[in-house]
């Protein structure tokens, strides 16, 4: 099979190569026909099949244990089961850039199926760029992390080292590859610019085409970061869910140049400004994820995660250099074509608050970006290494999110081009006054400490704005339908009818969730550590934990044992849950960790850790934390993510003269 | 390019650059291995430090009366280098053996690092290859 799926990358490089060259050739005559843009495309699907053949074939080697393979003998071993084979896949280097490859072509096939309306002179450059993109990948995957490796050795081996116990997880089935189609997605939007640029054709049409796609990478990529911090809470017992470790930073920095052009593409479309800012971004968001795998396949900077040492790094330098050098050269040769048409006028207009929304993403970007370099910067300027952890990233942060969030209260209900003073009185007085009232509220409940009450009074402020627009809204949607406001059907057509605003607007609920959950599960999280022998009981707050018995399991994998412990309601005794934490041996590692019992709640979180059993075997040590109104945490995020697929679907084509823009988005918001 | 637009770019990059400047100078830490620390050990205590090491016997853990991690350190890349104690007042982390990589954020006070932060690396996706490994597929040898 190792055959197979090697011939299958070569194949792949060659059909990208052959996408590449052909597509500058193509764009580069200006009678291209439509038959040349079919090759391409056609090209471009055949890239997907080849590398799903490649995929599939690593895929089929680890399943059927094939240790003849150097990565799957590294991997996995027999006694895995076989959805962890099948997640070992992407479990190393070699078989997460194939992935990253398989996902990326699987974009790129996307675009070229839907590509059969785009201007003709465009589809060759896009092709092209998309192209390029996958031959880069592919060429490291081919020359550089080849999964196809053989194991040197003089027989095949009976069984493979297997997959770090962490990494045996359901998550590593889904974490990954939403990640990496967040990452991937984002080569999209920039293949489209630099196609915009390369063509000419740089009329607002291709920033509404890259718009969608941009927002499908965008969705991923939030999805894949709340995953990966659902992951870390549950399976890495400190009770947290970000460490603002490198490998996160790396997967955030995109993600936040890419929400800032979601919100000033739409400054461009309406008013025909921040066209250079516009492609500066989307150059930066690509830039970024190609510096994140470059930074976490470098060995650049210290990490809980140990990075290789690896000498492909400067590949990566290569084309990170490559793609900004590109870009810039194209935008200083169409830079006439990209004077802005207007002036922001006031700074009380909803262009100036989104422009001030992209300072601020930018500003955390630039102070993530700042923190995971700082060592590399310290060292080669004062010769010492230093760096800089948790407490620096929420001292520059908090107050920014604060702001961005109040921001987001503030972008979608102020007017375009200038406000007057009497509108925005109408539009933010009584929220003003709602959130004052909240923090008053809170301070003399006994919560003093200042960003708690800041944020929740902002959050305040924001949900009272949100809900101003649907009021807004369901009052002109039922005098136009003479329904009733409030009901139910109202808020559904409202919605279908402007479900690109509304979309938006699920987002921003979605924000402030989870905003109020991180404040709650950072200023009033409860952290306590106890050992209790049976029948014993330890009482926090409202809640009462008893420890009940030990349950000894052993599988082909693990040995565990269990404390079973029964939480009751402190008030009346009542049973609440029975929380098994689990501590496990991995013999074949030879390693130990811990699993984590949890009761999620409404309210709060109950979450257990079993950190040792004494030498008699009759008492437990357990760490305890109780995190208040995590779960919102996840909720928003679900939101989020709910929003951001209502407004990526493609809007319905009414007539002939829309079918000219098919991936058109309301202009509405 | 319009005022608003200068002005607010320039705004936000002083209060960024302001921000992320005192940020830094207030939460920095030196980052050491064991050796550099202990040849720094005649200056005194040292405060705020980050030290990747490598965990050496002896291990010491007990959860009674209160969690305490005791172990010795060296550096990963020196095994003849200098070996530092490592105590840490709270749950073992996962995968914490010897032999493995770990991240210390801490104190260095009396000869002992005090950690306030310990993780363990986590091995995961992109460890170096094996040696040995050669193309296979076409061209490729069993």
């Amino acid at each position: 099979m190792a055959e197979f799926g090697s011939f299958a990358l070569c194949l792949t490089w060659v059909l990208a190569l052959g996408g590449t060259v052909a597509g500058v050739i193509f764009g580069l005559n200006p009678a291209s026909s439509s038959a040349r843009n079919e090759i391409l495309r056609r090209l471009t699907i055949l890239v997907f099949v080849a590398l799903g053949a490649s995929i599939g074939s690593l895929g089929y080697s680890f399943v059927t244990n094939d240790y003849s393979i150097q990565y799957v003998w590294q991997y996995s071993n027999r006694d895995m089961p076989w959805i962890y084979k099948i997640t070992a896949i992407w479990g190393g280097m070699d078989g997460s850039m194939l992935l990253w490859c398989f996902l990326l072509a699987g974009f790129c096939a996307l675009v070229a199926r839907a590509s059969t309306h785009y201007p003709r002179p465009f589809v060759p450059w896009l092709m092209s760029f998309l192209n390029s993109s996958t031959l880069f990948f592919t060429t490291i995957t081919l020359f550089l992390t080849n999964p196809f490796r053989y194991l040197k050795h003089q027989f095949i081996l009976p069984d493979g080292n297997g997959l770090n116990p962490l990494l045996q997880n359901e998550y590593m089935a889904i974490h990954p590859p939403m990640l990496y189609l967040g990452f991937t997605g984002l080569a999209v939007p920039y293949a489209f610019c630099m196609a915009a640029l390369a063509s000419g054709q740089i009329s607002n049409d291709w920033i509404r085409m890259t718009r969608r796609w941009t927002l499908v990478g965008w969705t991923f990529l939030t999805a894949g970061i709340v995953l990966g911090g659902h992951w870390a809470y549950l399976e890495l017992g400190w009770g947290g869910f970000w460490a603002w470790d490198p490998v996160e930073n790396a997967s955030f920095l995109p993600w936040l140049i890419t929400t800032a052009f979601l919100h000033s593409v739409m400054v461009q479309e309406r008013k025909g400004i921040l066209k250079v800012w516009n492609i500066a971004l989307i150059v930066l968001a690509y830039a970024l994820t190609v510096f994140g795998t470059f930074l976490t396949r470098s060995g650049l900077v210290q990490s809980v995660h140990a990075f290789a040492s690896t000498d492909i790094g400067w590949v990566f330098l290569l084309y990170l250099g490559l793609i900004v050098g590109v870009a810039v050269a194209l935008i200083v040769w169409r830079r006439s074509e990209l004077k802005p048409e207007r002036t922001i006028e006031s700074m009380f207009s909803r262009e100036a608050v989104f422009l001030l929304n992209n300072l601020v993403l930018l500003s955390i970007c630039f102070a993530v970006l700042w923190g995971v370099l700082f060592p590399v910067f310290s060292e080669a300027f004062t010769g010492q290494k230093q760096t800089v952890g948790i407490p620096f990233f929420n001292a520059v942060n908090v107050p920014l999110f604060l702001l961005l969030v109040f921001l987001m209260g503030v972008g979608p209900t102020i007017a375009w081009r200038r406000s007057s003073l009497g509108q925005l009185l109408r539009s933010f007085l009584v929220p003003f006054l709602g959130a004052f009232v909240v923090a008053t509220a809170l301070v003399w409940a006994g919560i003093t400490e200042f960003y708690p009450v800041l944020s929740y009074a902002i959050c305040f402020f924001v949900l009272m704005t949100i809900l101003g627009e649907v009021q807004r809204g369901l009052r002109v949607q039922a005098g136009v339908t003479h329904s009733t406001q409030w009901s139910p059907a109202t808020l559904l057509t409202l919605f279908r009818r402007q479900r690109v605003k509304y979309g938006a607007h699920l987002i921003h609920f979605g924000v402030l969730v989870m905003t109020i959950a991180i404040t709650a599960s950072m200023a009033h999280k409860v952290e306590r550590e106890f050992t209790l022998a049976p029948n014993e009981r330890f009482n926090v707050g409202r809640f009462s934990l008893q420890l009940n018995e030990f349950h000894e399991e052993k599988t082909r994998n693990y040995e565990a044992v269990q404390a079973h412990v029964t939480v009751r309601a402190a008030k009346d005794d009542a049973v609440l849950a029975v929380l098994a934490p689990e501590l496990r041996f991995y013999p074949k590692n030879k390693e130990t960790t811990t699993e984590v019992a949890l009761r999620m709640g409404a309210r709060e979180d109950i979450y257990l850790v079993l950190a040792g059993v004494d030498e008699t075997g009759t008492k437990a040590s357990l760490k305890l934390y109780i995190n208040p109104l995590q779960i919102w945490l996840w909720y928003g995020a679900i939101l989020m993510v709910l929003g951001g697929g209502i407004v990526a679907l493609p809007i319905r084509r009414a007539s002939s003269q829309e079918a000219l823009q098919p991936v058109g988005v309301s202009r509405s918001v | 390019m319009g005022r608003i637009f200068i002005t607010l770019v320039a705004l936000f990059a002083v209060l960024a650059g302001i921000m992320v400047f005192q940020a830094t100078r207030g939460t920095s830490s030196l980052v050491l291995t064991p050796s550099e620390l202990v040849a720094r050990a005649g200056q005194g205590d040292l405060l705020r430090i980050r030290v990747g090491a490598r965990v050496v016997e002896p291990i010491e853990y007990r959860t009674e009366p209160a969690m305490v991690l005791r172990f010795d350190a060296k550096d990963p890349k020196d095994d003849k280098g200098a070996v530092v104690s490592v105590v840490y007042e709270n749950l073992k982390p996962d995968m914490f053996a010897a032999g493995r990589d770990v991240l210390i954020d801490g104190d260095y006070r009396g000869g002992v690092i005090k950690a306030a932060k310990l993780q363990t690396q986590c091995p995961s996706k992109y460890e170096p290859a094996m040696p040995g490994g050669h193309p296979g597929g076409v061209g490729g040898a069993r």
